[in-house]
């Protein structure tokens, strides 16, 4: 990776610290690396390593209490530390740009878009008013936007996220900047919409010569974009590579860890395991002395707590901060046995309840044309005053289908697509509008009010946000334990006692019986909130994405421990997720969802290739896979996902589906009416027009997953 | 956007009608007998009896609540049996009621338990002439007659047996035997600015309001034109300085401020200025209705200490919301964009920062007007709070309900124009 | 741009004692909340010490009429000739320590008429935000309807109207008190309870069924436990400023107790004659309230920061 030019950016043992009440943290020390021109730089890390800390480091907005400490950020060949703030101004937005994770939170609700974006010319190249106005309309095209010219009218909650973010990334790309700095540019946004936005930037990154300085979380979004990768732990970065070395031959073991505990596109839980790491982040007041890694490595030697490892240039251009680098081989690592002996199990149980056995169970949820509607009152006078028409968000419409006991029915879908509402309605925080819904006995179209203990208590929930699932004014074993006591399952003398077998068996010390959740992880949080839900011993859980705010290190901890909690006690699970990889890896069963209709249900291995419903393939195209050698198809949905008010007639996908056109007058018939559901074989339904042959004829998305 | 005009407009109006409730049927409750305090303790409990018949206070308390929210004449009329008017009383400014017959207007008034009728004049004398009037059946065969009487009421006569009554007037309380039996005092309510008598005063209360009204606004308008510009300067300067000295001392300035009653800020501006300096009038002695605008000194000390009061609230209220904003991501993004500062207060933060303290701030004008009641009292300033106060002290119920009302109508007024700000400035509900 | 929050390794199983000085260090950690605590402090020791034993009987004029601080009054003497010194310490009883109930044998409840006023406001103001908050729909738009024509009247008209309706007594100013606060609490509770009624621990709870008020009360209110506390000396802070501004205009506490407000009303009078008599009680319920103001700003300031 020998680069004729010289770099854009050049950081060099970078360090960070904040001043806090009672002295100092360091959030990052020792970080180097640098850009070049048309580069595409990733920086990857779990939350808490200090990634974005570098860019702010590099912007030079670390806040009242933040300040570089040592080493030096070389910008063009000038020195960024110690400029003054007005020459650091004028570089800002002009030649370094930058791109945040919410595109909502960063405009100004109050200033029509097009202002906030003229400006940026304005007052760094004193171009005229109407000049401006010409070039970012211009801007604006160039990043795909819609009627370009109207949106400069707009105010940003007048236009959907994900043009929100073609906004702000038009604004960064104004000045034709040389370094463009983009903080989880995607995060915040729907998989489909950030497949779109990931194009846009790749394709930029061709056109304009521009260095990009890429932070995420995702390695999937890494292996699609960058072209370098630097893998941040601690504050420290510990690996940097070209992005198909750190993928195929990660060196060290933190990313071989990471890349361990990542679910790829297509493994299920019968034929893969992951691997999470053992531990926790140590706080940057908490650092060992030797290398920062080394109280969670498994090669971890004397010399690791001893002596912190230096970034190291091995031969092929690849850096590391491992003392013992060359001597690790990913080929020969072994599980640690506590890990091993559950992931064991997991599989052993995998083996004996394959799909079609789980398939055939008993059904313990049944639902017949369940639907969900909400009033809404619209904004203008007639509406007020209860003259309009009544109008209805049709949050779930006609969901038919039964779970086999002891099974996972996983539910797909972008945001608004009617997920949550279908699982708040099933666990009866919601009632039905209208239909069937059996559970064992019980009629359960009735909400929570209208239902018995006894059903209560064979439903319960795992949540998604560790921050909120657990009250902060009692203790972990007071929540634990409140539903024993509220259903009975435990007589109140054993309830400490029972707990604390909970407790263990969510791999957590009874010594966590009297902590507060202000005291635990958010990973411990999670553990608690699924200790609680099982508490009562319920027969149908519902998880609602309960791992999609942790860590990936953390989350595939969770994961095994759910399906633990399956094996033993023959749970059946909703699953909701809006990551198609932990979906497949969990689920026996995967319905998709788009709108408030299920639009494809069957078992998991046969939703995942074709033939699928054109809005699966969408999907499954859009979902960035953590393998840059894998070859994707390139499907992309136009325009964003209508109100849910107005749903579109027919077919409610056919406003944006990719394949209509198969169909005769280009798909008249999905405008005008519903769908037929067509099996495709082993309770595989399929909710479209077009003909199964023709939905089967279609190229896989992914190679790998047809020969699956 | 039409959503929360309308929702704010009956928010207002269902306000309004709750308090007036709330204050008739509380001064009702709670005020017990208000003859004792008109006729004094010394009254008889006979001539208390008599006081309250005149007052219609033995209706019911719902009849007389619609009564004084939307008038006594609507069931009046329907007892008399003519339209009921009323003209304006040249010599005493005061309404007079009337009943229309024929193109003239009449009263009737009994003497030897003969009726009279009352012809009123063009130049507003009246002339007397023996009432030609149809008596009515009632029960056990008297024969009874509803008409209008000199002193503003709705009356029933009895034929040839007037009631015994006690009148109070100027002179003291004096029996009469002619008197009526019942009576329902007319008035046109207060949704068409008629409030009723003070007990106090015996005149109208609408009469003796409208002076006070208009210096009060002039009081407490002048304070916020003062307070509201400096306030949102101070708290903007604050909040764009978070945690300098500059910040330290508007804060902490403004905490003292504000945690200081009025009454100890007017008499400490008393003591300094016109005690120890004597720069200004440390009293409003009012010696024609106009002194305000004669002697325009009188207003400073008043309006100083509303100021002093307001001035903390306001600007730390700013302050707390710019210096939110100035944490926001958007903020974030503009310092990011290489904005100067100067650009990022004035385009970027201060539209915002002035959005969430306008309601507040508007809600906050029923602070000021209990500064004004206290002010005025302090400084002996002729307004609508020393009026309230002075009413409530006596426990006259028409006269504090009258001036409560238009108090509450202030507030909920400044509320609505609060309401209407915030929707203006910010977009989000602009284009909903 | 803040640190981003750290996992910090507390000692297992913290005992109440370590927990309630971690919430008293919690007041030391700000200079501002210290200053206002220790002002707070000294009229509360004041008060307390007064209950026993004050200089001279503060209702007794012992001494000339008008005097300036000296060595046998220290504050000197007002127009009655009585100690300003002993009859300031007496003042704070009222308000802080302790209220008469009505009737003839004189009988007292500990803690003083502004506090019981903002237990009550607290009291009410909690459960009506409670339900407002959580239950929504028509149980929201009546509470805070009633409470929003409430919210319409000007505090010292509210105490007006309710003084014209009642005799003078601690009662009915506790009451005042209580009236005039509690749509303040219930706004903050309500709003309070909007936002933790989106965590997904309430939604546990509710798939537990858990009844609406074992979920406002246990599950809600203890996490509002801060704000509305801060809130509520805040408002303590307010109630002694109503007190005073009441006794002022001589329509709040009735006598023989001294009361501040009173106090400078009857200095006032012989303001040309004899400034000082107005400052010493003056300064005391400008300081006590800014006390109270001071610790809790500095309170809501490291709540905060707690929180984040």
């Amino acid at each position: 990776m020998t680069q004729p030019s010289a770099p854009i950016l050049k950081v060099e043992n970078l360090a960070v610290a904040y001043k806090v009440r009672g002295g100092e943290i360091e959030a990052v020390q020792n970080v180097s690396f640098d850009i070049h021109r048309g580069d595409s730089h990733g920086i990857v890390g779990e939350s808490g390593c200090g990634k974005s800390t570098v860019a702010w480091a590099i912007v030079n907005f670390l806040g009242a209490n933040g300040y570089v400490k040592r080493g030096s950020i070389k910008f063009l060949g000038q020195d960024l530390v110690g400029k003054s703030p007005e020459e650091l101004r004028r570089l800002r937005g002009d030649q370094i740009a930058m791109v945040f994770q919410d595109p909502m939170q960063a405009l100004n609700p109050s200033m029509r878009l097009g202002d906030q974006m003229k400006e940026v010319l304005t007052v760094h190249r004193g171009i005229s008013e109407s000049e401006a106005e010409d070039r970012c309309v211009d801007m604006l095209q160039r990043v795909y936007m819609p009627d370009a010219a109207n949106v400069m009218r707009r105010y940003p909650h007048q236009i959907s996220g994900g043009q929100q973010q073609r906004v702000v990334i038009a604004m960064a790309l104004l000045n034709n900047p040389a370094l463009l700095i983009m903080d989880e540019p995607t995060t915040a946004l729907d998989v489909t919409v950030e497949a779109a936005v990931l194009d846009l930037i790749a394709e930029l990154r061709r056109e304009f010569d521009t260095a990009i300085m890429y932070i995420t979380h995702n390695l999937g979004v890494v292996a699609r974009v960058c072209s370098q990768v630097g893998v941040m732990y601690a504050g420290e970065m510990v690996e940097r590579a070209s992005v198909e070395r750190i993928f195929a031959q990660p060196q060290h073991p933190y990313t071989q860890g990471l890349i361990r505990c990542i679910p790829t596109l297509g493994e299920d839980k019968a034929s893969s395991a992951l691997y999470p790491i053992p531990g926790r982040v140590p706080p940057p007041n908490a650092r060992p002395a030797g290398c920062i890694y080394a109280p969670r490595c498994d090669y971890a030697q004397q010399r690791c707590r001893d002596e912190r490892p230096a970034l190291r240039l091995l031969a092929d251009g690849v850096q590391v901060r491992c003392h013992f680098t060359e001597e690790i081989d990913p080929g020969q690592w072994t599980p640690p046995e506590e890990v091993e002996e559950m992931v064991e199990t997991v599989n052993g149980q995998a083996d004996a309840a394959t799909p079609a056995s789980t398939n055939n169970g008993k059904p313990i949820l049944e639902l017949h044309d369940l639907r969900k509607y909400y009033p809404v009152t619209g904004g203008s006078l007639r509406d007020v005053l209860g003259l309009g028409e009544k109008r209805f968000v049709k949050a779930v419409e006609g969901a038919t289908f039964s779970v086999p006991k002891g099974s996972t029915l996983g539910i797909v879908g972008e945001s608004g697509c009617g997920k949550s509402t279908l699982i708040k309605t099933i666990i009866g925080l919601e009632d039905s509008t209208s239909g069937q819904a059996r559970f064992m006995s019980f009629d359960i179209t009735e909400g929570l009010s209208e239902r018995n203990m006894a059903l209560i208590k064979e439903l319960q929930m795992v949540f998604q946000n560790p921050d909120s699932t657990m009250n902060p004014s009692y203790t972990v074993g007071q929540q634990i334990g409140r539903p024993m006591v509220r259903f009975g399952t435990v007589p109140r003398s054993q309830v400490r006692d029972e707990v604390i077998k909970l407790l263990q068996s969510m791999r957590l010390g009874a010594n966590y019986y009297d902590r507060l959740p202000r005291q635990l992880s958010g990973g411990e949080k999670q553990r608690v909130g699924i200790a609680r839900a099982l508490a009562s011993r319920p027969d149908l859980i519902l998880c609602d994405e309960p791992v999609s705010a942790l860590d990936v290190s953390v989350q595939a901890a969770i994961l095994n421990l759910l399906l633990d909690v399956q094996r033993e006690q023959n749970t059946t699970m909703l699953f909701i997720a809006h990551d198609l990889s932990v979906v497949r890896f969990f689920s026996d069963n995967v319905a998709v969802m788009y709108l408030g209709q299920i639009m494809e249900i069957g078992p998991a291995d046969a939703i995942y290739r074709p033939p699928y419903h054109p809005y699966t393939e969408a999907l499954l195209s859009a979902v960035p896979i953590p393998d840059p050698t894998v070859k994707q198809k390139q499907i992309r949905l136009e325009g964003s996902v209508p109100s849910a008010v107005d749903p579109p007639s027919g077919c409610r996908f056919h406003t944006r589906c990719p394949r209509r056109k198969l169909l005769p007058d280009d798909g008249a018939i999905c405008t005008r009416e519903t769908p037929p559901w067509q099996e495709a074989g082993d309770g595989h339904r399929i909710f479209c027009h077009l003909p199964l042959e023709t939905l089967a004829s279609f190229d896989p998305v992914v190679e790998s997953l047809a020969t699956h | 956007m039409a959503r929360f005009i309308v929702r704010s407009l009956i928010s207002a109006v269902l306000t309004m009608l709750i308090v007036s409730a709330a204050l008739f049927f509380f001064l009702e409750v709670g005020s017990g007998d208000v003859t004792v305090k008109i006729l004094g303790i010394e009254s008889t409990p006979e001539q208390r009896a008599s006081y309250r018949t005149q007052l219609g206070l033995n209706a019911p308390a719902w009849q007389r609540y619609l009564d004084w929210l939307a008038g006594s004449d609507w069931r009046a009329e329907r007892a008399v049996g003519l339209p009921l008017v009323t003209v304006r009383n040249e010599s005493t400014d005061e309404a007079e009621w009337w009943a229309e017959r024929d193109g003239e207007l009449v009263r009737w008034t009994m003497r030897d338990g003969e009726l009279y009728q009352l012809t009123r004049q063009a130049d507003g004398s009246s002339v007397e002439s023996p009432a030609d009037v149809a008596w009515q059946e009632g029960e056990n065969g008297a024969s009874y007659f509803w008409g209008v009487d000199a002193d503003n009421n709705a009356v029933m006569w009895m034929r040839g047996a007037g009631e015994t009554v006690w009148v109070r007037t100027k002179a003291g309380f004096r029996k009469e035997g002619d008197g009526p039996r019942e009576y329902i005092p007319l008035r046109k309510g207060l949704l068409r600015f008629d409030a009723g008598k003070s007990l106090q005063t015996g005149r109208p209360v609408s009469v003796t309001l409208w002076p006070r009204v208009r210096n009060t606004l002039i009081l407490a308008g002048l304070a916020f034109l003062i307070v509201m510009p400096l306030a949102v300067f101070l708290g903007v300067i604050a909040g764009i300085n978070e945690g300098t000295w500059i910040d330290r001392v508007i804060s902490i300035g403004g905490l003292a401020l504000t945690a200081t009653p009025e009454f100890v800020t007017g008499i400490f501006l008393i003591l300094i200025f016109g005690v120890w300096w004597r720069v200004f009038p440390a009293v409003a002695i009012f010696t024609s209705p106009n002194a305000i605008f004669e002697k325009p000194m009188l207003l400073v000390l008043p309006v100083m200490t509303l100021t002093a009061v307001e001035l903390g609230y306001v600007a730390r209220m700013t302050r707390a919301s710019m210096v939110e904003v100035m944490e926001a991501p958007y903020i974030r993004t503009a310092a990011i964009k290489g904005m100067p500062r100067r650009r990022i207060v004035m385009r970027h933060a201060l539209r915002n920062a002035l959005l969430a303290p306008i309601t507040i701030i508007m809600l906050h004008v029923n602070w000021l007007i209990g500064g004004v009641v206290v002010v005025e009292a302090i400084f002996g300033y002729p307004g609508l709070g020393s009026y309230i106060y002075s009413a409530a002290i006596f426990g006259d119920p028409n006269a504090v309900e009258a001036a409560a009302m238009l108090l509450v109508i202030i507030a909920v007024a400044t509320r609505l124009i609060g309401d209407a700000a915030y929707m203006l400035l910010n977009p989000r509900i602009r284009y909903s | 741009m803040t640190v981003a929050p750290q996992t910090i390794d507390v000692p297992p199983s913290p005992s109440r004692w370590s927990r309630a000085w971690d919430n008293l260090s919690l007041v030391f950690a700000s200079r501002i909340a210290t200053v206002g605590l220790v002002i707070v402090l000294l009229w509360l020791v004041l008060g307390i010490v007064s209950l026993f034993w004050t200089p001279y009987p503060p209702n007794s004029s012992l001494f000339t009429q008008n005097l300036m601080p000296n060595s046998t009054n220290w504050l000197g003497t007002d127009h009655l000739g009585r100690d300003i010194l002993s009859r300031l310490m007496a003042g704070t009883q009222v308000v802080l320590l302790k209220t008469r109930l009505p009737g003839e044998n004189g009988w007292v409840i500990p803690g003083g008429v502004a506090v019981w006023g903002v237990i009550g406001a607290l009291f009410f103001g909690s459960v009506l935000g409670l339900n407002a908050g959580y239950r929504g729909g028509w149980w929201d738009q009546i509470i805070m309807q009633v409470l929003d024509a409430l919210v319409a009247f000007p505090a010292i008209v509210l105490y007006l109207v309710i003084i014209t309706a009642f005799e003078q007594g601690d009662l009915v100013v506790v009451f005042a008190i209580t009236v005039t606060g509690t749509p303040g609490i219930a706004r903050l509770v309500r709003s309070l309870a909007l936002d933790i009624k989106t965590r997904d621990y309430i939604r546990a709870a509710e798939t537990r069924g858990e009844s609406p008020s074992y979920i406002m009360f246990r599950e809600i209110l203890p996490n509002a436990r801060g704000p509305v506390l801060v809130d509520a000396t805040l408002r303590v802070g307010y109630a002694i400023f109503a007190i005073g501004t009441l006794g002022f205009l001589g329509i709040g506490l009735p006598p023989p107790d001294p009361d501040w407000g009173s106090m400078v009303n009857d200095a006032r009078r012989f303001i040309f004659v004899f400034s000082w008599g107005v400052i010493p009680p003056s300064v005391a319920i400008a300081s006590l309230v800014i006390g109270l103001n001071l610790f809790a700003d500095g309170m809501r300031e490291e709540l905060g920061r707690y929180q984040k």
